[in-house]
């Protein structure tokens, strides 16, 4: 008790004085935050850390179901944070990632954390990229690096950040590790003191590239504003019925991310 | 505006012919090179990766030809034995302090101050009573049994459960993942059906959850124990009564994992056929449970959910199992009415008409269907047992019950038959409702209410029948 | 009651019941298959041959529909006239053509059949060979917002499972770019895209060679008389004939053709492989599940674990294990390699 009041006092990373979990209050927020992530990853762990409710987490694929909610107050904003179901993508059609993919789209959230197992990057930067390539404003969320470590993987977290052009911070949620730096960038992000510039795919997609392209000029000259709008053209590719609806009412081009709205 | 967004749809649809069928493996194949790419340069492994793998270690092991079986075997045995050893005494307490110490109590108050007493009758005597039954012969095994369960899985074993059964599951036309659900449903059937959230193919999923209701749960090992321990183990000498009324038990459940098999593998084969069907198993890493955060988080998230289902439901059968065996027309009750009329046809196949009421009216959880058994037969046999009319009881005495139920006309058959439906039999309506809210779907519910209860009539007539032909 | 008649009675009435509610077969569906109004479906099915007789260029008589639909000539007289007063067909001199709106009507029918394939192709398990059963016989029974909601589910696809394509609401039928195999070019790749299915013994030929829809070929030679490609690997000769009834479509960049493989069940513990491809007879969910696991061209999978009963496998796949079953792993193409390469 003594050692963790001079923690407080003296150290701030590891001051988590800063956080008051809201649990279900969620009540006249300034910021939403989506919980987005693999199945198994520990995203319920981190959103039961940050609201101090007690989702069940197990070592199951696909545990939580639908949508949990939940709210916590860091820095004297209050954040009201919404946890997705976990998914391996956004783009196949299962129920599961059609909420998730429509409440990042659709319901706008301020910034979306990606959690990902430590263990498992590269399946898991599957579902990153994919987020990345719908939203500009997301917190990767390097969780398990201490089941990383027992297994002798080491991951450059910075090294991660400047390839994906977002804030990612080393986790260990079980333990509460890496929590307050989590708070810190999701707050940095949230009122724009960080600027994401969100990696977008790199790679040609293979034959299409033409498609895509001329496909992506017309949608960014009608709605210049839009920050995805390859993805856009992408989703129209695939034939996705609500981003056509999306497009054809208009409303696409109200879904570009609104400054400090809190103001 | 508009014509910017016609231009648009316009566009697409003229290039998706270009872009052709593979284009959703396109952008996978291209978002993993990205993925690898970036991983290739941020993952560093530290060092050799150490010969002796842990994981792979217990991996071997559990699923080994040799020794998955009998480590499956053995855990689900020492989670029952525990379960069912270790619920008896919590619920003895529970019941004395529900059922002997505050009834009596709350009775005398509410008489006491003149309520009339059919309001005490149905409160007291219907409403609270059931619902205590149910919380003190529910809580115990499942706040036992769930954070065990829950252990198992948060260790990561469960899973390598699904991928060992996986094969006999899949020649039925099931999910390695329903050996999961339907051990969840030996502990309750609500909870069981749940689980089958953890079943990602819908047809798979569907299977699970109509069968579910094979799995003798918490509600209907007491009742199987007590009639296995009067009917069979009397008719073996003393020393083996044990032996021979544990045996038949079991039996029991091993018939409802057959039933559960062949009901799964005929679902499959006929009205699921066309259902969409996709597996896939991920095997997780070995991580180490945390104890305190399992027992907070089971107890919350099954065993008090589930409680609180059956209580909802309990209370108003409650209330209904009181005024059938009051209200009277005529010098009878309706219960009586009832009982006398559906006699001849329960006869026939082998059980009576008391114990179709029972199951009719202790609905709610199968907790309450021997007390409701007790009171209906004192009732229809005008014995002075129990507490009067529409109040259940149970007697602390085995040869008592056997006593009663000698006289209410039961035989070894009577005994056989309702051990054998109530395996067969509609799930209590808080499986049913759960049912329902999981599936969101009126024919499906339907389906897993009557498959298990014309079953239960067929066996029954047949046994009946066959017994009859060459035992009696 | 004697517990032997009991019994007796007891069976023959589990009998009669098998008899009376067997899918299909039994009394009471065929009862209900009776009782049905099946002008509808008629009426329909006379306007897809219609259809199919204008697409074909050949002619149409009152014996062609009644031969294609199974029905007696004065049935069809009757189907006729009444198609005639619906306006969807005109009639002159035993000639029948379709009219504007009875060719839009029958375009709508072929859409509803084709969305329906591929909706039975994609979110069921129903086998391949009854899809086409199906369909013919649901086919008459959605409405037009049924079957929007249907191809919006669907993803608004394009093709149909068999390489056809699926008319547009308005009744449009898109023409794919594409030329027929025996006008590619020689040293061109190509992807197959379509492949007629009529007349019947040209089909079978193509199908014994294994050819289907989305199959990429490499064309070795393209000499008169003799047009020789090659295709997962394998050389196929056909004459420019057989080669005139598959439709290609020219790939611009190259891409190597699928050279022998083996398939990802062929993996003994602990070999390693690299992922060539997925089989197109993995479809819908399941195929968009493997594809989220990133069983990708190019991933490298190892066999890492049997289940104690031998199926399913567990593989390494990216960092994580995942358990596929044997059926699922027959459908995944690899190519072994060596350790050693691969680092």
């Amino acid at each position: 008790m003594n050692l963790e009041n001079n923690n407080c006092a003296t150290c701030p990373a590891h001051n988590l004085a800063n956080l008051v979990k809201l649990g279900i209050d969620m009540s006249n927020f300034d910021y939403v935050v989506a919980l987005a992530g693999n199945p198994n990853t520990g995203k319920s762990t981190v959103f039961n850390n940050l609201t101090g409710l007690k989702q069940h987490t197990g070592n199951w694929p696909g545990k939580t179901v639908g949508r949990a909610e939940g709210a916590f107050l860091y820095a004297d904003k209050r954040f009201k944070i919404v946890d997705l179901p976990g998914t391996y993508s956004l783009l196949s059609t299962s129920d599961d990632e059609e909420i998730a993919r429509d409440f990042i789209l659709f319901g706008q959230p301020d910034v979306t954390i990606i959690v990902v197992d430590a263990t498992r990057l590269e399946r898991n930067l599957n579902l990153v990229l994919q987020v990345l390539e719908i939203t500009d404003r997301a917190v990767l969320c390097l969780n398990l690096i201490d089941e990383a470590s027992r297994h002798k993987i080491k991951v450059d977290d910075r090294l991660l950040s400047r390839n994906l052009g977002i804030p990612v911070v080393p986790t260990a949620a079980r333990q509460g590790i890496g929590i307050q730096e989590l708070l810190k960038n999701i707050h940095d992000v949230a009122t724009g003191k960080f600027i994401c510039k969100p990696h977008r795919l790199s790679s040609e997609i293979k034959n299409v590239s033409r498609a895509v392209d001329e496909l992506n000029k017309k949608i960014s000259f009608a709605f210049p504003d839009l920050p995805n709008t390859r993805w856009i053209a992408l989703r129209l590719l695939e034939g996705d019925q609500k981003v056509i609806d999306a497009v054809r009412s208009g409303e696409i081009g109200s879904l570009r991310p609104v400054e400090n709205f809190s103001e | 505006m508009k014509n910017d967004t016609d231009e648009i749809l316009l566009t697409a649809n003229k290039l998706r012919w270009e872009v052709g069928e593979n284009f959703h493996d396109s952008i996978l194949e291209s978002i993993y090179k990205d993925a690898s790419e970036i991983s290739s340069k941020v993952v560093i492994q530290d060092g050799e990766k150490s010969k002796f793998d842990l994981d792979r270690f217990i991996d071997r092991i559990v699923t080994g030809k040799w020794t998955g079986f009998p480590i499956m075997f053995i855990l689900l045995a020492v989670v029952f034995w525990i379960t069912i050893v270790g619920a008896n005494v919590p619920s003895g307490w529970i019941a004395s302090l529900l059922v002997d110490t505050l009834h009596p109590l709350m009775k005398n108050f509410f008489n006491s101050i003149q309520i009339p007493w059919w309001i005490t009758g149905v409160l007291i005597d219907g409403a609270y009573l059931a619902a205590a039954w149910v919380i003190s012969v529910m809580l115990p095994p499942m706040a036992i049994f769930f954070p065990m369960f829950t252990l198992l899985e948060d260790f990561g074993y469960l899973p390598r459960v699904a991928f060992n059964m996986d094969n006999l599951y899949r020649r039925v036309g099931a999910h390695g993942k329903q050996a999961l659900t339907m051990s969840m449903g030996f502990g309750c059937n609500a909870a069981g059906v749940i689980a089958t959230r953890i079943i990602d193919s819908p047809r798979e999923r569907l299977i699970a959850i109509i069968t579910n209701n094979f799995s003798l749960c918490n509600g209907r090992w007491p009742t199987q124990i007590l009639i296995a321990t009067i009917f069979i183990g009397g008719t073996v000498p003393a020393y083996l009564a044990g032996l021979a009324s544990a045996a038949a038990v079991v039996t029991i459940a091993i018939l409802g994992v057959l039933f559960s098999l062949i009901v799964s593998w005929g679902l499959s084969r006929t009205v699921l056929k066309g259902e969409a069907s996709a597996f896939s198993l991920e095997l997780p890493p070995y991580r180490p449970p945390r104890l305190l955060q399992t027992l907070y988080t089971s107890l919350i998230d099954r065993t008090i959910f589930v409680l609180w289902r059956a209580v909802v439901f309990a209370v108003p059968a409650g209330v209904v199992i009181w005024l059938v065996a009051n209200i009277q027309i005529g010098g009878l009750s309706l219960a009586e009415y009832f009982i006398h009329t559906v006699d001849p046809f329960a006869l026939f196949i082998g059980l009576n008409g008391v114990i179709i009421l029972a199951y009719i009216i202790a609905i709610p959880a199968n907790e309450i269907v021997i007390p409701t058994v007790l009171m209906l037969t004192a009732l229809s046999t005008k014995m002075a047992m129990g507490a009067g009319a529409g109040v259940m009881f149970e007697l602390d005495s085995v040869s008592d019950t056997a006593n009663i139920l000698h006289a209410g006309g039961w035989t070894l058959l009577t005994g056989i038959n309702l051990m054998l439906f109530s395996l067969l039999h509609n799930p209590c309506s808080t499986t049913i409702y759960t049912i329902y809210k999981e599936t969101k779907n009126v024919k499906w519910t339907m389906l897993s209410t009557f498959i298990p209860i014309v079953m239960g009539l067929l066996i029954c007539f047949f046994v009946t029948q066959i017994w009859r032909l060459f035992v009696a | 009651m004697d517990p032997l008649l009991a019994l007796l009675i007891g069976v023959l009435i589990l009998v009669m019941l098998y008899f009376l509610f067997k899918p299909q077969r039994g009394l009471v569906s065929r009862l209900v298959k009776m009782k049905k109004d099946r002008s509808r479906e008629l009426i329909e099915d006379a306007l897809k041959h219609l259809y199919d007789c204008e697409y074909k260029g050949v002619d149409c008589s009152l014996n062609s529909i009644s031969g294609s639909l199974y029905i007696s000539g004065e049935r069809s007289a009757n189907i006729i006239s009444m198609l005639e007063a619906m306006n969807l067909i005109s009639n002159v001199e035993n000639k029948i053509t379709l009219t504007p709106e009875g060719r839009s009507y029958a375009l709508r029918v072929i859409r509803v059949h084709r969305l329906l394939e591929k909706y039975l192709a994609e979110k069921t398990s129903v086998s391949e060979t009854d899809w086409h059963v199906i369909a013919e016989e649901k086919e008459h029974e959605l409405s037009r917002e049924q079957t929007n909601k249907l191809a919006a589910q669907l993803g608004n696809p394009l093709i149909d499972p068999h390489g056809d394509p699926i008319p547009s609401e308005s009744g449009e039928i898109p023409v794919r770019k594409g030329l027929t195999l025996n006008n590619l070019e020689s040293g061109k790749f190509a992807t197959i895209i379509h492949i007629e299915d009529e007349p019947k013994e040209v089909y079978a030929q193509l199908s014994a060679l294994k050819l289907y829809p989305g199959m990429q070929i490499y064309l070795l030679e393209n000499a008169k008389g003799r047009i020789s490609f090659e295709a997962d690997g394998e050389e196929c000769v056909l004459a420019p004939v057989l080669a005139s009834n598959i439709t290609v479509y020219p790939i611009v960049e190259k891409e190597k053709v699928k050279e022998s493989f083996e398939t990802l069940s062929s993996l003994k513990q602990d070999e390693e492989a690299i992922v060539v491809g997925i089989s197109k007879a993995m479809r819908g969910q399941q195929r968009r599940r493997l594809l989220d696991f990133g069983i990708v061209p190019g991933t490298i999978v190892r066999a890492q674990l049997k289940s104690l009963s031998g199926d399913p496998t567990g593989y390494e796949i990216r960092g994580a294990t995942i358990a596929l079953r044997k059926n699922q792993s027959d459908l995944i193409y690899v190519k072994r390699v060596d350790r050693k390469l691969v680092a």
